[in-house]
């Protein structure tokens, strides 16, 4: 069997909805947060879970991490129901929930850590080298003896991850790790994660609204939307679906000059130059050029391929979501 | 245990961290013992009570000494309830009961004796009617020293049943305010239990939150004398264990039925 085997995961939640003006019973509202959910993950896969907000990502995570009991459905990973035996279970796993804290706020990381240590009942000598390991990978080296509260954003989510990893736990759930991260850090923490993924066959599932992040890490995704999975598969095959039209941005030498396009092109002026969005398989290409040409000297031009996030909004929009 | 003795420690040398507050803390305290015992002063210069003076002052010094012992004070604790950040320690290979009772029963410990030790020191610099006097007794004092541990390993049993319905209701502040009230007044930390009427204190005495300081300064200033020591470290005992009981319960009750709030 694969390592992780979700069937069929239902969870409800009650939302108390804002009560209209003179009433005293505050109405309740079943939200879905789940309906129906199944996949497969096998050992040291590394999977992108997405969706607009509200999906059903965290909840996943959270059931699957030991917190949450499920209303109905079944999950094992590594042969252990999460939600049963938890104390023994939540020995093995490793959980980063981007917005919260794990770490101390008053008191050096090093301390933390060192709580965590007696936490997992991690042996001494195998916790220095685990840590040290980590500190490198991570950079951590100068910020050990910091306390949290003076590190910076990006810092921080650094520490917090290495506090997940310390007891080197063979499945990793990632809850939006880059959020509000700079570029260098974002980075780093990609070849962080591919660097545990390869060294330590460590299984991770990442939910995440980035999707670089997906793109740089993950052979697989899976979709979700409204508590149903609607995707799984390689991001390539995805995008393919969506991914239709360039855009071409082009500066003319001369200020009258207007290209003339046929009516399934997008054409907005843009400062003294234009934008124009096509789709390949309706105007090929070589036919824009020369329409474009037609119109006067052109002074630069580039093509762009479609950015990722605007093809994910078009996704969620097709999917209804 | 060793987990639960680092979580102990950790949230120790956490207290040493603010000591702005501790400063504050001793300052407010102090004003308050001093403007409580003005007020017995005058009620005592009025119309003598039965109980000398200078046990009220003890009583009111040792209320103010030990106060962050009673009200929970872990904000960080309960923003975790509050805001969802309970959901990195139920993903710990921990007992929380236990987890969150030593971290509980630490910043209690801390706070109190951070604060105590300076407040003690100034209130027995103090003249004679303003300040406190020694205990009656060498016996009593470590009688009341068991009496005061006892009555912090309740007080955290206590709080540890407050967290576990804060998880259920979420939101803590409304009914914690309440919670206090009912501290404040039945500890006797707003008026000393022995200044109520005697038909009153049979029955307040008894309660859990009787346990927690007044038995101690009654141990303390010789208010119980030492042939009704056993029965009164007695009914502590018996008191954390039933809270302890219950507090297991309720966790274990909340566990599967938890929400978490914040997404």
């Amino acid at each position: 069997m694969s390592f992780i085997h979700v069937q069929h995961l239902c969870k409800r939640f009650y939302v108390q909805k804002k009560r209209k003006n003179g009433a005293l019973l505050r109405e309740k509202e079943t939200v879905e947060a789940l309906k129906d959910v199944s996949f497969q993950i096998e050992k040291g896969e590394l999977i992108g879970y997405i969706g607009p907000n509200g999906a059903g990502k965290s909840t996943t995570v959270k059931i699957l991490s030991g917190i949450l009991t499920p209303d109905s459905g079944e999950a094992e990973v590594g042969g252990k129901v999460p939600w049963k035996n938890r104390k023994e279970y939540v020995q093995h796993i490793g959980v980063v929930f981007g917005q919260r804290m794990q770490l101390w706020w008053d008191v050096p990381i090093l301390d933390s850590y060192s709580l965590l240590k007696d936490i997992y009942r991690i042996p001494e000598a195998t916790y220095q080298k685990r840590l040290s390991e980590l500190a490198e990978a991570l950079n951590l080296g100068d910020l050990l003896r910091t306390p949290l509260r003076q590190m910076s954003l990006g810092q921080r989510m650094r520490a917090e991850l290495c506090g997940s990893l310390l007891h080197q736990p063979e499945m990793l759930f990632l809850d939006e790790p880059t959020i509000g991260l700079d570029a260098v850090s974002k980075l780093a923490l990609r070849d962080f994660l591919k660097w545990e993924n390869r060294e330590h066959r460590t299984t991770i599932l990442l939910t995440t609204h980035d999707m670089e992040d997906i793109a740089a890490l993950c052979p697989r995704v899976m979709v979700l939307g409204h508590g149903r999975k609607l995707y799984d598969g390689s991001l390539q095959d995805l995008l393919r679906h969506y991914d239709r039209t360039r855009t071409v941005e082009i500066r003319y030498g001369g200020d009258e000059s207007r290209p003339d396009l046929p009516e399934s092109v997008q054409m907005l002026k843009e400062g003294d130059g234009f934008r124009i969005i096509y789709e390949p398989e309706k105007l090929p290409t070589a036919e824009l050029l020369n329409l474009l040409q037609q119109a006067g000297p052109i002074r630069e031009m580039t093509v762009q391929p479609q950015n990722i996030d605007h093809l994910i909004a078009d996704m969620y929009r097709e999917m209804g979501l | 245990m060793k987990t639960y003795i680092s979580v102990f420690r950790m949230r120790l040398r956490m207290e040493t961290q603010y000591r702005g507050a501790i400063l504050g803390g001793i300052v407010c305290q102090v004003f308050f013992g001093l403007i409580l015992i003005a007020v017995y002063r005058a009620l005592y210069a009025g119309k003598p009570q039965s109980l000398p003076l200078s046990h009220v002052t003890a009583y009111v010094w040792l209320q103010q000494a030990f106060f962050r012992m009673l009200l929970s004070s872990d904000a960080e604790l309960m923003d975790k309830i509050r805001t969802g950040g309970i959901a990195y320690d139920l993903c710990r290979p921990v007992y929380l009961y236990g987890f969150y009772y030593m971290r509980i029963m630490a910043q209690k410990l801390m706070g109190s004796l951070l604060r105590a030790f300076p407040m003690l020191v100034f209130a027995a610099l103090l003249p004679e009617g303003w300040g406190i006097s020694l205990p009656a007794s060498l016996p009593a004092l470590l009688l009341s020293l068991t009496a005061l541990l006892l009555g912090l390993c309740c007080v955290c049993a206590m709080e540890n049943i407050t967290m576990a319905f804060t998880m259920r209701t979420l939101d803590p502040r409304g009914f914690q305010a309440m919670l206090n009230l009912l501290m404040m007044i039945l500890s006797g930390n707003i008026l000393p239990l022995t200044l109520f009427p005697d038909s009153w204190q049979r029955v307040i005495t008894l309660l859990p939150y009787a346990q927690m300081l007044d038995a101690p300064i009654r141990l303390y200033t010789g208010e119980y004398v030492l042939a009704q020591a056993p029965g009164v470290l007695l009914l502590q005992a018996g008191w954390t264990v039933l809270l302890i009981l219950a507090g297991m319960m309720l966790w274990r009750r909340n566990q599967d039925r938890l929400i978490i709030q914040g997404g």
